[in-house]
């Protein structure tokens, strides 16, 4: 894993994209197969996850729709993928133990790993080490305006 | 003009219907509907069993032996026993309007039942875990989910609480279920307040803390539409069966935000704690040999402070 920059107080990997709707980002293992987790941010505003669970490997998405739910505070959820394809793994560690998506979000704690339908979608999200950190403290800023995480 | 808050109030309904209601009415707001605040009650006892849920964690036998219908709901917890004797509402707005944080989200959609609550007489609180209060007990039992582009949060006002039958359908060891009795006699507790009061205060509240008008609405056509769909759904064992899950073995029960039960079994022994607010409150250890079992279960279920 490359480096995890502090940015307004949350760790951020710089070595890959992210989708600024859902907080999800994307690194890519191979030309076509991306892995995805969750953001700092992501997790920071879930809460403490209690259940996850995902749709089964095999499944077809497009990019907005639902590969799998989230539980905090009986809470349920989707999680949205960032980006078309087919589900080919699903992290089993995490629906065991979905305390792992907050330890190491941006390493063990990664979610689903697709092919990807359509790798142009990849220029929708943010991406480059110089990008991401900007980006990013912009969201926290704009999160902590609207009172979504405390000063 | 003030923008309008639906408020549907459907009565008593069968016990299917007390949740595919509330579904429908989210798949409404999804589609464009006017935020709605919706009432029900179940004209009968049955099961209902937390989105991620395994049907396992229900006792079926029990269930069917009780004449107990289980239907699978879309928002969170655990396996729940509602009957009669609780009056359900639900309010459901559009995604957008709804905090990011679901911590703040619960918080700014249960505050308008918990001032309901209070002018219905009951004492009520919002406690630092989210649970509506009176005291250390819990007096509603919530849950809420993101429905398409919709955010529904259901509650209730339990004016009896059969507690004998609530822990009955929990698949669990009888040491164990004697247990989880034992805590929703102290950390469960009805409120016998008018419902009538109640229904009329949370109009008001929720109307006053989302700037919305109260106005009395019903289902739109295309909600009927969904609502006889989300019948066959929730009448089939697909969707009964839920999202594939994981056996977790099952190790703890959670009676209310920070009430656990936990326990360990090896060849036919068991050992159980009783974790109240990160405290070991009572520890049941039979056989010497299952003390490190139990430990390891603890640090496990991260219960303990």
């Amino acid at each position: 894993m490359g480096e995890i920059a502090e940015v307004a107080g949350f760790g951020v990997a710089l070595d890959r994209a992210y989708d600024p709707a859902g907080h999800f980002w994307v690194s890519m293992l191979t030309a076509e197969r991306a892995r995805i987790g969750m953001d700092a941010l992501g997790v920071e505003t879930s809460g403490t996850i209690a259940q996850l669970a995902f749709l089964p490997v095999g499944g077809n998405l497009k990019r907005g729709d639902a590969f799998g739910s989230l539980e905090a505070a009986k809470f349920v959820g989707p999680l949205t993928s960032p980006l078309s394809g087919r589900v080919t793994a699903t992290n089993d560690a995490v629906v065991a133990d979905p305390a792992l998506v907050e330890r190491d979000p941006y390493g063990a704690g990664w979610l689903v790993e697709l092919t990807l339908a359509d790798p142009a979608e990849l220029r929708e999200l943010v991406s480059g080490a110089d990008v991401i950190p900007v980006w990013f403290a912009a969201e926290v800023e704009d999160y902590r305006l609207k009172g979504v995480l405390a000063e | 003009m003030v923008p309008e808050l639906r408020v549907v109030d459907f009565g008593r309904v069968s016990a299917l219907r007390s949740q595919t209601l509330w579904h429908a009415l989210a798949y409404g707001v999804s589609a464009g509907g006017p935020p709605t605040l919706s009432f029900m009650r179940p004209s009968r006892a049955y099961v209902g069993l937390g989105y991620h849920r395994r049907l396992e964690e229900a006792d079926l036998d029990a269930c069917r032996e009780a004449g107990l219908p289980v239907f699978r709901r879309m928002v969170g917890g655990g396996v729940v026993y509602l009957d009669e004797h609780q009056q359900f509402f639900q309010i459901c707005l559009p995604f957008g309007s709804v905090p990011r944080s679901r911590e703040q989200a619960l918080r700014q959609l249960l505050s308008p039942a918990v001032a309901a609550f209070r002018a219905a007489g009951v004492p009520a609180a919002l406690d630092d875990d989210l649970e509506i209060v009176v005291g250390e007990a819990k007096v509603c039992g919530h849950g809420a989910a993101q429905i398409e582009e919709a955010v529904v949060v259901v509650g209730n006002l339990m004016e009896r609480f059969d507690h004998t039958a609530a822990a009955r359908v929990l698949a669990l060891p009888d040491e164990v279920r004697a247990e989880v009795a034992r805590l929703m006699e102290r950390f469960v507790i009805a409120t016998p307040a008018d419902s009538a009061a109640f229904r009329a205060a949370a109009v008001t509240e929720y109307g006053r803390a989302l700037g919305l008008e109260p106005v009395a609405g019903q289902l739109s056509a295309s909600e009927r539409a969904r609502l006889h769909e989300l019948d066959r759904r929730d009448r089939s064992p697909a969707w009964l069966r839920g999202p594939q899950r994981p056996d977790s073995h099952c190790s703890q029960v959670k009676v209310r935000a920070g009430v656990h039960v936990v326990w360990t079994e090896q060849e036919g022994r068991r050992a159980l704690a009783t974790v109240v607010h990160g405290h070991i409150e009572r520890m049941q250890v039979s056989d010497p040999g299952l003390d490190g079992a139990l430990t390891a279960a603890l640090a496990k279920a991260r219960l303990v402070v």
